[in-house]
């Protein structure tokens, strides 16, 4: 192992190592809110967090979610259980948008602050794991793509987030928002970090029945890379644009490709996630786990629908629009549509992968202030993950990394591969780190 | 009348369809045999069972179905308590199998529209403020046949789940206790009915005469039959209105991402065995009678496979006889070499109790096999008759010495009594005349 | 969306809405249904659904039997009677 991992076994934390780190992140915890909660379950080994939506035996487990209050998996999730038996320190949950709904992480109770400004969201679903990153020197955190969940806290907080191909990655144990999107990933400091924790939690597993036996390719970075002129707009096409002139200095070569329909990818990557997410969400009823609804002598029906009443408003809404969407007389309007758009695009990018990687913006806006973000409409914030759903809904491995700071707020872009060229996206992403530094705020647990 | 079936049957694997729980432990305690997968816990994902899909393969392939490439899954969502997901995984249009038949023993032939592998519901114990519920069933593997409306009359319904009863019988699938089914069931000009949840053959017969009853009754006084679901009560042998507006409701199917496609082709399934059409075949092959064979067969796999064997190189007729006695005392385990002495010791029409089956298992002698000529037996009986000149006048009126004839001289040579009592009955015939 | 539809769908979603979250909904319902029109628009050729972006490979679950070792810590997340998990009436 090298990077961080290596350093801290090298420095050799020391007796009272662990209750310091604790005592440290529930002080910071209470004003960033990074965590759903903090269980050490171990000591001795790496950090390493989960995110609210990963099972973890005997840990609190709710999706920031107030219908699975008090829901205590009796199982690990499949990544938690590899690094658990690889002596990986288990630390807490981290916060997250509410079942993985969300690109700003405001769909929490208590949603988590950005390190860099308190006043500025830290993207979302995945925001406490891009936040504990961020604020801790040496931890890994496990977090969970569906669109974007990945890319976006991490390139609003500044982190490496990484999001393998669809099936490297076991889903056991984690609690499903699209089953055939949801990604367990990685995000860390540093791409090498993240190359060999992926190398320990990936891998085929029988209770996973999508999880695939392939070996994502052994790879160097590739020098060809390629933009995709649609998705070059907005605030942050300018940063782009001189970040694709300091590669070139690095002696990649960029093209530009136009892809076709890319934009309906949102709308397709939407229609797929809500109606799956409504199927995932039947299961809450409120009385064998999490949230228990009292009266059972009031029928199940109201029984289940009062119980219900506890998603929050963006989980509610996409209830209703993913049964909308799946319902017999529309199904094949919208669902079986989608999944056809799915395939053409998926389709459309691998013949640009062939050639090269794919460079983008992770986000097309510089970092939101919380109150701006709050008065989007919900169209508006779909389309916010337009550079980030192309990679999601086909699969393909991603990682999104610092570029440049603007405003002391970091900037993010994402290299995407074609699928199992894993290695090869976080080699790029290695070669970068060597020329470029990333800035963090605090470093909790420094040694 | 129009009456179509959709039939659940529960699969005797070992393992629950997606998860590696026990399939069947009715004498354990609830919910010991549970995991998160089949309780339905967030992050549980399910893996499906190899077995219980080879079962489908052969159930398919028994009633002619046109096997899918690739089968596949479907999520069908509704609420109830005893639905730990609240959808239950099941199939549609990618089911195992589709547009199959099967043939009844009067020939015709019930459309078969799907055959689909799917996952049981939990027991639920209904109280009156609450429910109690063992998910110990939850997640057991059911095969649901769906069947055109191609039956009309309770016959046919009968005959229907006997054949299909004898089918299942040889993939390894009892149904006798384990049947399930929904009726729909319409009359001439009425809407179509549906009955849900009877359980076992019996119930199924009965509930399908309650139901043409009433639908016919109300016909007759030119009533509106309603569009409606019903279910069977069986104490008091009546179908009953179930309240519930199955419009309002919306499955909402997808596929079940969290499973893939299954290429069914690549499953090692053996040859399906239609005892029904065996019978038909060996009946007019080995001119014997179909009711008997089919009578034999139909739920004995250790049956067919002696016949089989046996089929060509002995009678048919005694064949059949032999199997017979095999049943009758219960020894259907017999291998195929003893079985030949038996059928041997039958074309002797010696006297075969239990004790001759088990000189023939042990190999031990069980007398002269040396058929003994119907001429040889007439002998006797004529000479036992003229020491009896009584018997003449006594003969149709009296049983007793006719029995008594008929046992001495059965016992005397080892012979059927049977066949001596017909024997007796041709030589009195012949004597009167 | 007709006012009978959207109350419809929430009912087979067994949803209850307060008054405030029923108006956010409402608000923007009609707005992201016709940004899902869009997709017509596109045209998918003979493509077939992709149900998962990779291709998958089967898996057949062998037919033996392996107990969960944790079911106390099933049953200690619900409500149970003599060993039943207690629900609603039905």
């Amino acid at each position: 192992m090298s990077g961080s991992i290596e350093e801290f076994h090298s420095k050799k934390a020391g007796d009272g190592y662990y209750e310091r780190l604790e005592a440290e992140l529930k002080k910071l915890n209470a004003e960033l809110h990074a965590f759903n909660n903090i269980t050490l379950l171990n000591t001795g080994g790496y950090p390493f967090s989960a995110k609210d939506n990963l099972c973890v035996e005997g840990v609190e487990t709710t999706a920031s979610s107030r219908i699975l209050k008090g829901y205590v998996p009796p199982f690990n999730a499949t990544a938690v259980e590899r690094l658990l038996k690889r002596k990986f320190t288990f630390i807490g949950k981290t916060n997250m948008d509410e079942f993985g709904f969300g690109t700003f992480g405001l769909n929490s109770d208590e949603p988590a602050r950005n390190p860099f400004n308190r006043e500025y969201v830290t993207g979302g679903s995945s925001s406490g794991a891009a936040v504990a990153t961020s604020v801790m020197k040496y931890h890994v955190a496990l977090a969970v793509s569906t669109g974007g969940s990945i890319s976006a806290p991490s390139s609003f907080c500044g982190v490496v987030g990484f999001t393998p191909t669809y099936g490297l990655v076991s889903r056991y144990g984690l609690l499903d928002y699209g089953n055939s999107l949801d990604k367990i990933g990685i995000i860390s400091r540093s791409a090498s970090d993240t190359a060999n924790v992926f190398d320990l939690i990936r891998g085929p597993d029988d209770k996973d029945s999508t999880s695939v036996s392939e070996a994502p390719k052994k790879e160097k970075a590739k020098k060809n890379l390629f933009v995709i002129k649609e998705l070059l707009k907005g605030e942050t096409q300018s940063y782009f644009e001189r970040f694709c002139d300091k590669l070139r200095g690095l002696g990649y070569a960029i093209g530009e490709v136009s892809v076709p329909d890319i934009e309906k990818a949102v709308q397709a990557y939407y229609i797929i996630s809500m109606a799956e997410a409504s199927t995932n969400l039947a299961k809450y009823t409120g009385f064998k786990y999490g949230y228990k609804n009292s009266g059972f002598e009031k029928g199940y029906n109201e029984f289940f629908t009062e119980a219900r009443s506890n998603f929050g408003v963006e989980a509610k809404r996409r209830i209703v629009l993913g049964t909308f969407v799946r319902s017999s007389s529309v199904r094949s309007k919208y669902y079986d549509k989608a999944m056809k758009v799915r395939a053409l695009l998926t389709s459309r990018l691998s013949k640009t992968l062939e050639k090269g990687n794919i460079i983008i913006p992770a986000m097309p806006i510089l970092t939101p202030k919380i109150e701006e973000a709050r008065q989007m409409d919900s169209v508006s914030v779909y389309k916010m993950d337009i550079s980030t759903i192309p990679p999601n809904l086909c699969g393909l491995p991603h990682v999104c990394f610092p570029y440049d700071y603007a405003g002391g707020m970091p900037i993010g872009a994402q290299i995407i591969g074609s699928h199992f060229s894993d290695n090869g996206v976080l080699e790029f992403v290695q070669e970068w780190e060597k020329t470029f530094k990333y800035k963090f705020k605090y470093d909790v647990g420094a040694l | 009348m129009k009456v179509g079936l959709e039939i659940h049957v529960s699969l005797p694997t070992r393992t629950k369809l997606f998860c590696s729980c026990k399939a069947r432990g009715d004498e354990d305690g609830p919910n010991s045999n549970v995991c998160p997968i089949c309780m339905g816990f967030p992050g549980s994902k399910p893996a499906l069972n190899g077995k219980a899909l080879e079962y489908a393969v052969m159930i398919a392939a028994a009633l002619d179905c046109k096997l899918s490439k690739l089968t596949s899954f479907v999520r069908k969502v509704y609420f109830y308590p005893d639905l730990p997901k609240s959808y239950q995984i099941t199939q549609l249009s990618d089911a195992v199998g589709k547009s199959g038949k099967l043939e009844l023993s009067t020939g015709k032939a019930i459309g078969i529209t799907r055959i689909q592998l799917e996952e049981d519901p939990a027991k639920i114990i209904r109280g009156d403020e609450y429910t109690l519920l063992d998910f110990n069933r939850s997640g057991r593997p059911l095969v649901e046949i769906v069947t055109d409306p191609d039956i009309r009359s309770e016959d046919e319904l009968r005959d229907f789940v006997a054949e299909l009863r004898g089918i299942l019988y040889h993939i390894g699938v009892d149904i006798n206790e384990e049947l399930k089914a929904d009726l729909n069931v319409s009359v001439d000009g009425g809407e179509r009915v549906e009955v849900k949840n009877v359980t076992g053959i019996k119930a199924l017969s009965d509930a399908l005469k309650y139901e043409l009853g009433r639908q016919n009754a109300l016909a007759g006084k030119g009533q509106e039959i309603k569009r409606e679901t019903r279910s069977f009560d069986e104490a008091s042998m009546k179908t009953i209105s179930s309240r519930e507006k199955e419009s309002d409701e919306e499955y909402g199917y997808i596929y079940e991402t969290d499973l893939t496609d299954y290429d069914i082709s690549r499953l090692h399934v053996p040859k399906p065995v239609i005892p029904g059409r065996i019978a038909k075949e060996y009946a007019k092959r080995y001119k014997a009678s179909e009711k008997a064979i089919r009578e034999q067969i139909m739920l004995s796999r250790e049956a067919l496979a002696l016949m089989d064997k046996a089929k060509g190189r002995h009678e048919m007729n005694e064949i059949i006889k032999g199997i017979e006695l095999l049943k009758r005392y219960g020894r259907l385990q017999m291998g195929y070499a003893s079985f030949e002495k038996l059928l041997e010791a039958v074309s002797t029409g010696m006297l075969i109790d239990e004790k001759t089956i088990g000189k023939i298992e042990k190999g031990e002698s069980v007398g002269s096999f040396k058929r003994i000529s119907d001429a040889e037996i007439d002998d006797s009986i004529r000479k036992m008759i003229m020491d009896n000149e009584k018997l003449l006048k006594e003969y149709g009126k009296n049983n007793k010495v006719f029995n008594f004839i008929v046992g001495k001289i059965s016992k005397e040579y080892g012979v059927d009594p049977r066949h001596v009592s017909d024997r007796l009955k041709a030589v009195l015939d012949e004597i009167a005349k | 969306m007709e006012e009978r539809e959207f109350d419809r769908l929430v009912a087979i979603c067994r949803l209850k809405l307060s008054a405030k979250e029923r108006e956010d909904i409402r608000k923007d319902i009609d707005d992201i249904i016709s940004y899902f029109d869009e997709v017509s628009k596109v045209d998918t050729g003979r493509e077939k659904e992709a149900y998962h972006p990779v291709e998958m490979q089967e898996k057949l679950r062998e037919d033996k039997v392996v107990p969960f070792g944790n079911v106390q810590g099933l049953l200690s997340n619900t409500k149970t009677y003599r060993f039943y998990v207690v629900g609603p009436k039905v």
